[in-house]
C-alpha cells in the first residue's frame, strides 16, 4: 500500500497535521489543569479519569473543529456549542439551548408530526444537523465522517505512542 | 408560463426564445460536429427536400410529430444538455433574433450537420422546413416549445447557474453522452431534452439546472424513447407536466440526494452491496456512531496514558508520522452493534479501508477499536471542563515552533524522525517539568 503521504492530498494531510498539533497542545493543557487541581490523585481516581476523559474528548472535538475552520456548518455548530459550554457551564448552555431551539423550531415543527426518521437520527449525530435540509445534511455528513476518521487515526497513534 | 405560449400557434416571443436557444445551440453544435457534416451532407440534401414536402403537411396539427419524428430520427444528435450547459443566459438574452434569421440559420446549420445536437435537431429540421416554406409555423412552434423551454429555463437559472464543478461535470457527462449517442440518431434524447427543458421552465428552484438536464437525460432516456412520439406530439401534455413545478423540483432534489448518497457510499466502508437510501442511511448512522464511540474510547485511553505524557512526549512528537497502527486495545467490552458483520472487515486489514475511504483521506482506517469500543457512560456533564482548555494558554514560545517544525518534517517524511527530537527534547522536558510542578 502506498504510504500515507502519497495517498493523502495536501488537504487531508493539512487537516491531519493541524488537528494533531492542536490536539497535542490541548492535551498538554488538560494534563496541566488536571495536575493543578488534584495533583497526582486525579490521575488515579475513577472520577478524575472520567473528567479527564471528557476533557480530552472535548479537546479532540475542539481541535478538529478549529482545524476545519468555519468553512463547514458542522464545525461552526460544534465550535459554537463548545464555546458556550466552556464559557458558562450551566447557565449559558440553557440559554443557548433555548436559542438553538428557536433557531431550529421551524424545521422541527414539521418533523414533530412524523416519527423520527433516519435523517433525524443523523441530524442528532452530526453537530448542527438540525438546521439543515436533507441534501445539505448528507454533504455535511460526508465531510464530518472524513474528519472523524482522521481524528480517530490521530488519536490512535497518539495513544499508541503514549502507551509504549 | 412559457409552455402555455408554446402552443402550436406560436407567438413571436416564443419564436424569439426559440431562436435564441437554437442559434446558440447550433453554434455549439457546429463547432463540435463538423465532421458529421461531411458525413451527412448527402443525407441532409435528402432531408431538406423531404422536409419541403412535409412542411405543408406540418401545418396540420396531427402531422407534425410524424414528420418531425422521422426527421428527428435522422438527425443524429444528442444532448441539448451539452449545449445548455455551457451557456450563460446573458448570451441567450443577447440574441433576440427574429424568426427568419433563425430559420435561415437553422437551415444552414442543418446543412452542416443534422446529427448536431441536442434540442436542436427537431428544431433544426423544423427550421429548415420553415426556411424553405415559411409558413410552417406549426413546425416552428414545436421547435419553439422545446427551445423556448430550454431557453427560459436557462434564463431563469442565470443567477443560479454558477455551479462551477457541477457545470464542468455536466459538460463532461454531456460530452460523453453526445459522443456515445452520436451515431445512433437518438432524437429521443433531443426530444427528451426538449421536454425536460420545457418542464424546467417552471422550476425556479433549480440550482443545478444543467446538471439536472444531463441527469434527466440519462435517466429518462428509456422512458422517453419508448414514448417518443407521444411526448413529442402532445405539446399540451408536456405543458401540463411542466406546470407541475413541484415534480420537477422534487426530481432535482432527488437527484442531488442520490448523488450525495453515492459519495457517502464510497466513504463508508462496507456499503458496496447496499442499495437504497434507507439501508445506506442506516449504515451511515452506524458508522458515525461507531466513529464517535471510537473517539471516546481513545480519549479514555489517552487519559489513562496521560500520566506518562511527559515521558513519551519526544517519542510522541517524533512519531507523528502515523505508521500503520498495530494496536492492541484491551478488550473492555463490545457493544451490541459492534457485532455487525459489516464492520468485521475493519479488523485485520487497514489497507482495505484506505482504499475504500479513498477520497483524500490517506489515513489509516479505524480498525481494531471498532470491535472493542465500549459503551462507556458518557453521562458525566461537562461542567468540569476547565475553560483554560480553550483559552490560549501560554505554552513556551519555543514549543509551538518546535511542534510545527516537527510535524512538518514528520508528516512530509512519513517516518520516524527521532534524531530530530534531540534538540527539542531538552526544551520539552524542561517545560514538562515546569508544568508538573
Amino acid at each position: 500500500m502506498a504510504s500515507k503521504h502519497t495517498i493523502a492530498t495536501r488537504h487531508a494531510q493539512g487537516i491531519r497535521a493541524r488537528f494533531a498539533s492542536r490536539f497535542l497542545r490541548s492535551l498538554l493543557r488538560v494534563r496541566r489543569s488536571s495536575n493543578r487541581f488534584g495533583g497526582s490523585q486525579s490521575n488515579d481516581e475513577g472520577i478524575g479519569k472520567r473528567i479527564r476523559t471528557d476533557r480530552i474528548k472535548i479537546a479532540a472535538y475542539a481541535a478538529m473543529a478549529r482545524a476545519v475552520g468555519p468553512r463547514r456548518t458542522w464545525s461552526r455548530a460544534l465550535l459554537f456549542k463548545l464555546r458556550n459550554r466552556a464559557r458558562i457551564h450551566g447557565v449559558s448552555r440553557k440559554r443557548c439551548l433555548v436559542s438553538e431551539k428557536k433557531r431550529v423550531t421551524r424545521n422541527k415543527v414539521v418533523a414533530i408530526s412524523r416519527e423520527p426518521s433516519r435523517a433525524d437520527t443523523l441530524r442528532k449525530l452530526v453537530p448542527g444537523g438540525d438546521s439543515m435540509d436533507t441534501c445539505v445534511l448528507l454533504e455535511e455528513t460526508a465531510h464530518y465522517i472524513k474528519c472523524l476518521a482522521t481524528q480517530v487515526t490521530v488519536m490512535q497513534s497518539i495513544a499508541d505512542r503514549l502507551l509504549l | 408560463m412559457i409552455n402555455r405560449a408554446l402552443l402550436p400557434a406560436g407567438g413571436g416571443e416564443n419564436m424569439l426564445h426559440c431562436t435564441d436557444m437554437t442559434v446558440l445551440e447550433r453554434q455549439r453544435a457546429r463547432n463540435k460536429w463538423q465532421q458529421e457534416q461531411q458525413q451527412q451532407f448527402q443525407l441532409q440534401q435528402q432531408e431538406i427536400s423531404y422536409f419541403t414536402e412535409l412542411v405543408d403537411v406540418f401545418h396540420q396539427a396531427g402531422f407534425h410529430e410524424g414528420g418531425l419524428s422521422e426527421v428527428v430520427t435522422r438527425s443524429v444528435k444528442p444532448d441539448p444538455g451539452l449545449v445548455d450547459n455551457g451557456w450563460n443566459n446573458d448570451r441567450v438574452v443577447g440574441y433576440g433574433v427574429g424568426l427568419p434569421y433563425n430559420n435561415g440559420l437553422g437551415f444552414e446549420l442543418n446543412y452542416g450537420a443534422i446529427s448536431r445536437t441536442s434540442s436542436c435537431p427537431p428544431e433544426a429540421d423544423a427550421a429548415v422546413a420553415a426556411a424553405t416554406v415559411k409558413g410552417s409555423e406549426s413546425v416552428v412552434s414545436d421547435k419553439i416549445s422545446s427551445g423556448a423551454g430550454r431557453e427560459s429555463s436557462k434564463k431563469r437559472k442565470v443567477d443560479k447557474i454558477q455551479n462551477n464543478s457541477k457545470v464542468v461535470a455536466e459538460e463532461d457527462t454531456r460530452d460523453k453522452r453526445i459522443k456515445g449517442c452520436a451515431e445512433q440518431g437518438e432524437s429521443k434524447i433531443t426530444e427528451k431534452n426538449n421536454n425536460k427543458n420545457s418542464r424546467n421552465n417552471n422550476t425556479n428552484k433549480n440550482n443545478n439546472s444543467n446538471k439536472e438536464n444531463s441527469d434527466e437525460t440519462s435517466k429518462d432516456n428509456s422512458k422517453v424513447s419508448e414514448v417518443q412520439k407521444p411526448d413529442y406530439i402532445h405539446v399540451r401534455a408536456r405543458r401540463g407536466q411542466a406546470t407541475d413545478s413541484h415534480s420537477l423540483a422534487e426530481r432535482v432534489r432527488r437527484e442531488k440526494i442520490s448523488e450525495r448518497m453515492k459519495y457517502l457510499q464510497d466513504l463508508v466502508p462496507g456499503c458496496d452491496k447496499i442499495t437504497g437510501k434507507a439501508g445506506m442511511l442506516d449504515e451511515i448512522i452506524n458508522y458515525v456512531q461507531s466513529l464517535q464511540r471510537q473517539v471516546e474510547f481513545l480519549s479514555m485511553k489517552v487519559a489513562a496514558a496521560n500520566p506518562r505524557l511527559d515521558f513519551n512526549v519526544d517519542n510522541l512528537f517524533a512519531k507523528e508520522a502515523f505508521p500503520a497502527c498495530s494496536i492492541n486495545f484491551p478488550t473492555i467490552g463490545m457493544s451490541s452493534d459492534m457485532t455487525n458483520p459489516a464492520y468485521l472487515q475493519f479488523n485485520p486489514a487497514q489497507q482495505q479501508l484506505v482504499a475504500c475511504c479513498g477520497l483524500d483521506m490517506g489515513i489509516d482506517p479505524p480498525d481494531m477499536a471498532l470491535k472493542r469500543t465500549t459503551s462507556a457512560p458518557v453521562s458525566i456533564p461537562e461542567t468540569f471542563l476547565d475553560p483554560s482548555c480553550f483559552t490560549q494558554t501560554h505554552p513556551p514560545p519555543t514549543w509551538d515552533a518546535d511542534l510545527q517544525n516537527l510535524y512538518n518534517v514528520a508528516f512530509d517524511q512519513g517516518r520516524q524522525t527521532s534524531f530530530q527530537t534531540q534538540p527539542f527534547t531538552g526544551s520539552i522536558e524542561a517545560s514538562n517539568l515546569k508544568m508538573e510542578m
